[in-house]
């Protein structure tokens, strides 16, 4: 079987699945780096299946699109690409699938976006639509920040920086939840804790083990399914109103949670990746 | 082994180094990336990306 790996750079994430891989037998990898291939509408390449772990979301969409279009059956799929990579689209799948979000508003325009901002209240968290690993989160306290922030924004950010989306903040008590979704198993989830109000493990945040019950297993499922399913982590907030579902990640990160998790995240996409292969 | 394009160092590597793959310089940390792997080079590795992430 031949296994199309398309990628960039080969983080310690990749070469843990690409270790995964070489320990099977009758696999063939074949390596399609994102910054060599070239795409011409009609070719396809000699692979059975694809493995997206790209790190710019933009090419792992588009290329994802182009390789679905040549009759490849890819992991994740385009769409689950083009949905979890946006904020906006994902907080519509998740609405559409009835499952439960931090409050949100999206505004276009400066003093729109300062409006949705009062009314939802402070402190409010401002993300961009498109980004990752917690990069230009704002938590906006007051109006004063607000209006700083949103001009800053508007005038130094590029257009996209001008699709507002506001997030209520939600207090969580220093840690939130990820769970690791493969196919239709919650295989396992850690904290992610820090005395910063961003939790993300990639700014410094602590992973602790954290027990995969029947109700994460079950929101984690349902948001999975939501932006169309595959191989997703889940971001949570613990709140009194139950589990909030925060963002789902496509191109996931594991390589801190295998050992606080006590599972070989990369040895079950590895599975599910053969299971699934035409 | 092979030589760190931003200090000179030497930089040991693991046997099943592959294209693409990020390691770090031991002597200045610079973060490198693998160019070829038959003779083994090295290049500073890219600056993050404003859609880089999961």
């Amino acid at each position: 079987m031949k296994i199309g790996f398309l990628h960039s750079l080969i983080r310690k994430d990749e070469k843990l699945l690409l270790n995964e891989f070489r320990q099977r037998d009758g696999i063939e990898l074949i390596m399609l780096d994102d910054r060599k291939l070239i795409f011409d509408l009609q070719s396809r390449p000699d692979v059975d299946i694809v493995l997206e772990r790209c790190i710019n979301h933009s090419r792992a969409m588009h290329g994802l699109r182009l390789l679905e279009s040549a009759g490849i059956r890819c992991i994740n799929t385009s769409e689950v690409a083009r949905i979890c990579g946006d904020k906006i689209l994902s907080s519509l799948a998740l609405k559409e699938a009835g499952v439960p979000q931090p409050e949100i508003r999206i505004a276009f325009t400066e003093a729109s976006a300062l409006n949705a901002i009062e009314e939802l209240g402070y402190p409010a968290v401002l993300k961009p639509a498109v980004g990752s690993w917690g990069r230009l989160l704002s938590k906006v306290n007051d109006r004063e920040a607000a209006e700083s922030i949103l001009e800053h924004k508007a005038i130094l950010g590029s257009y996209h920086h001008s699709i507002f989306y506001i997030q209520k903040y939600v207090e969580k008590n220093g840690r939130d939840i990820r769970s690791f979704v493969v196919g239709d198993e919650c295989i396992a989830a850690i904290y992610r804790s820090s005395e910063h109000w961003i939790t993300n493990t990639a700014l410094g945040g602590t992973a602790t083990g954290c027990p995969v019950t029947e109700k994460l297993a079950e929101m984690s499922l349902r948001a999975a399914k939501a932006v169309g399913g595959g191989i997703v982590a889940v971001d949570l907030f613990e709140t009194p109103r139950g589990l909030l579902v925060n963002e789902v990640n496509y191109t996931m990160e594991f390589k801190n949670s295998i050992q606080t998790s006590g599972v070989n995240i990369p040895a079950k996409i590895v599975d599910h990746v053969l299971r699934i292969s035409p | 082994m092979a030589e760190c394009p931003v200090c000179g160092g030497d930089v040991p590597l693991e046997k099943d180094i592959v294209v693409g793959e990020l390691i770090e310089c031991p002597d200045c940390g610079s973060e490198l990336e693998v160019l070829t792997v038959e003779p083994p080079t090295l290049g500073e590795a890219p600056e993050t990306e404003e859609d880089w992430g999961e």
